[in-house]
């Protein structure tokens, strides 16, 4: 007779061969393309076995697992962790929670609740952080114990403040800040010193400028904007420093710029997170004839929103430039005054010269949905193209999507 | 030494290098201003920054003592030539503002740069920077006019006979530079107080209070007695006729707050979303523009040519 134990258990087993097989494919494309050289290699494999374990084996630091990216990465790794993003673009993952929670969960969220079932045991004994972002992460405890997962092991929320632009906020954001200062030394048993503060904003320093010069290869054509995302989804599972070694590593060997990409329509692309092995969009471009040269991505781009300038090097004021840089400087959605988050698009529009903007919003990602609208407005205002595309993980809505994919690369061609 | 070396460039973001220029024009500056006189260098008596004239051998006197003196000295001796020679300074003075602005303030005063040493020290030993609020700085602004008035005002009093002598430099007798920077040439003597009258003991008592309280807050609080340089004020009242321009673009502008946090003066008003931020306590030190991330978001205008940008690589 079979339980529903055993239903469980093979429901289990099946999204696992399929979650395999999806990154196993992806994996399998990338390796055959023909822009492929062996650089790429390190950053496969990271990709390969997105796991907390992995990382921590690869890193040699005990992972502390984030959902978003408002915890400062300097002071999780000056504790002695590896910061590790949870985040997760499988279709299959995503399928797997759909019991017990609304129908219109964003696919990102629905994925890590699969991840999450699906990598049960790596759960215990792994710190989460959550800052307040937006609604369906706020949820996501509630979500884990609606779909059947076990609560979630140790926990730190960092209360958010939804307004960047006010006094107020920016000292309870202060507060959390040394609240996770506190619950970091806590956690790991030792005090987070400004040495060792130091050194970490010092390794993110060079993996921004690691960062910021495959940008520039990206915008002159020598690094394809898929492998680009590929690099930017790879950062939060190795070491810092190898990470920011091979990157320098991959810049050094790019070749001189792809034959044909000339042809292509320079777009920008803002809206959700893309998150391997979700590589939908991005094969899309690339196929409807368009090229990103610039984004906005918290998976990509934003990832280094700018360099860490710091003028006071006492543990106040390093946490001080840290907690503005990742709240005021945050350019997420979610906030209530972030009316200024058009000009970084405006801004990298000489740099990057690109002719229209692709607003991609994860079905149910309602900040991003609503965000898109304003933007679209503003940025219509400044003679650039907008096209928005709503989708999820799921490939059905890929020859639709093409077709408008290709609509818009030849109103750009008419611009 | 190569461990320095990196540490340096991340913390600071200095792809480029207008704040390694600065700190060398600074020390330039120093040399000439405190040094320059046994060289047979001397800019004068309208040095728009604090070149103390009562350093032995400086290479130019600042124009706050000479404003005091002309107006001392021309009201009481109302000579042509005086006044002339008066009238003479100010245009020299007005002309050096007027091209380069509160760059004095931040590229060419050497008590600037005493400063600057000491927040080097400070941060060197991770002591953390107190910051000044808004409100404090509002107060520090009335304190700052205020000495300005002091300082234009006592001479003619001095000269109409209702302040004693000993008033007159009313605002040198009591200005930190004139104890600190003598001891560069190895004077001491401004360290010490001055009992030859009552008045003479209570300028020399608040000089020394004053430069004690001073050195304290230069040490935890960056650039703090610019908070409360008359100068500063000075050259302010003179920003329609200056070239030199702290620009910002609000469109390019991310919001991110970087800036407020880099500039040693606290100026938050650098985060608002308007053009013209050129703030009255701004010394234009462009660390502003150095922790910027936006291209083009803050920018240093010199007759309207855009000379200096924000960079992602860094200003």
């Amino acid at each position: 007779m079979i339980t529903t134990q055993d239903r469980r258990f093979r429901l289990l087993q099946r999204a696992a061969q399929k979650c395999a097989a999806e990154s196993g494919n992806l994996l399998d494309t990338l390796r055959g393309r023909e822009d492929y050289q062996p650089e790429f290699e390190y950053f496969l494999d990271l990709i390969k076995e997105p796991t907390a374990a992995a990382t921590e084996r690869r890193s040699g630091r005990t992972a502390i697992r984030l959902l978003c990216i408002q915890a400062p990465l300097e002071l999780i790794h000056a504790a002695g962790f590896q910061p590790f993003r949870v985040f997760s673009g499988s279709h299959a993952a995503s399928a797997l929670a759909t019991q017990g929670i609304p129908a219109l969960v964003c696919p990102l969220l629905r994925a890590v609740l699969g991840e999450m079932a699906l990598d049960k045991a790596n759960l215990s004994g792994h710190p989460w952080i959550l800052p307040t972002t937006c609604d369906w992460v706020v949820k996501l405890p509630e979500m884990s114990a609606l779909t059947g997962l076990p609560s979630l092991p140790e926990f730190h929320w960092m209360e958010l403040p939804r307004l960047k632009n006010d006094g107020n906020s920016r000292k309870r954001w202060m507060d959390e800040i040394w609240r996770l200062k506190d619950f970091l030394e806590k956690t790991s048993r030792h005090a987070v010193t400004r040495t060792a503060l130091l050194a970490s904003i010092e390794a993110y320093g060079r993996a921004a400028d690691a960062f910021q010069k495959l940008k520039t290869s990206r915008a002159s054509g020598r690094l394809s904007p898929v492998w680009f995302l590929l690099v930017g989804n790879a950062f939060f599972l190795d070491a810092v420093e190898n990470w920011t070694e091979q990157v320098n590593r991959l810049e050094k060997a790019l070749f001189a710029p792809r034959v044909g990409q000339n042809r292509h329509a320079r777009i920008f692309l803002a809206g959700s997170p893309l998150v391997f092995p979700n590589f939908k969009l991005p094969f899309l471009f690339e196929e409807a004839g368009l090229w990103v040269v610039a984004d906005d991505l918290c998976s990509s781009e934003r990832l280094f929103p700018g360099k860490t300038f710091i003028a006071d090097t006492s543990v106040f004021g390093m946490l001080s430039t840290l907690a503005g840089r990742y709240h005021q400087g945050c350019l997420c959605p979610i906030f209530a005054d972030n009316d200024r988050r058009i000009n970084n698009i405006l801004g990298r529009r000489p740099e990057a010269d690109f002719r229209g903007v692709v607003f991609e919003v994860l079905k149910g990602c309602h900040p991003y949905d609503l965000e898109s609208f304003t933007l679209e407005k503003g940025l219509k205002a400044q003679d650039l193209k907008f096209i928005r595309l709503e989708t999820d993980y799921s490939p059905e809505d890929t020859r639709n999507l093409l077709t408008r994919l290709e609509a818009y690369r030849a109103t750009l061609e008419e611009a | 030494m190569a461990m320095t070396m990196t540490r340096t460039r991340y913390l600071s973001g200095a792809e480029s290098k207008l704040q390694e220029i600065r700190w060398g024009f600074q020390h330039l500056s120093f040399l000439v201003l405190i040094y320059g006189g046994r060289f047979g260098i001397h800019l004068g008596s309208a040095v728009p920054c604090f070149a103390c004239p009562f350093v032995p051998g400086c290479g130019g006197y600042c124009y706050l003592m000479g404003l005091q003196g002309y107006i001392g000295f021309g009201m009481r001796t109302l000579s042509t030539p005086a006044l002339w020679a008066a009238f003479g300074w100010m245009v020299v003075f007005v002309i050096l503002v007027a091209v380069f602005g509160k760059a004095w303030c931040g590229w060419a005063c050497p008590f600037g740069l005493i400063q600057d040493w000491l927040s080097a020290i400070r941060k060197k030993l991770g002591v953390r920077e107190r910051i000044v609020s808004p409100a404090a700085q509002k107060h520090l602004t009335r304190l700052r006019y205020a000495l300005l008035l002091y300082l234009v005002f006592t001479p003619p009093l001095v000269t109409a006979g209702v302040l004693p002598e000993d008033f007159y430099l009313a605002f040198c007798n009591i200005c930190p530079g004139k104890a600190l920077l003598p001891l560069f040439v190895g004077e001491t003597k401004y360290l010490g107080l001055n009992p030859d009258n009552a008045v003479t003991l209570g300028l020399s008592f608040t000089l020394l209070f004053i430069t004690g309280g001073t050195l304290v807050g230069m040490f935890f609080k960056e650039r703090f007695f610019c908070l409360l340089c008359p100068f500063l004020t000075l050259i302010h009242l003179l920003k329609p006729l200056t070239a030199l321009g702290l620009v910002k673009t609000p469109n390019a502008c991310t919001g991110c707050g970087s800036c407020a946090h880099a500039c040693p003066m606290d100026i938050e008003a650098l985060e608002e979303d308007r053009a013209d931020v050129q703030h009255d306590t701004c010394i234009q030190c462009c660390q502003c523009m150095k922790a910027c991330p936006s291209h083009d978001a803050l920018n240093l205008d010199f007759f309207g040519v855009r000379i200096v940008s924000s960079s992602k690589g860094g200003a």
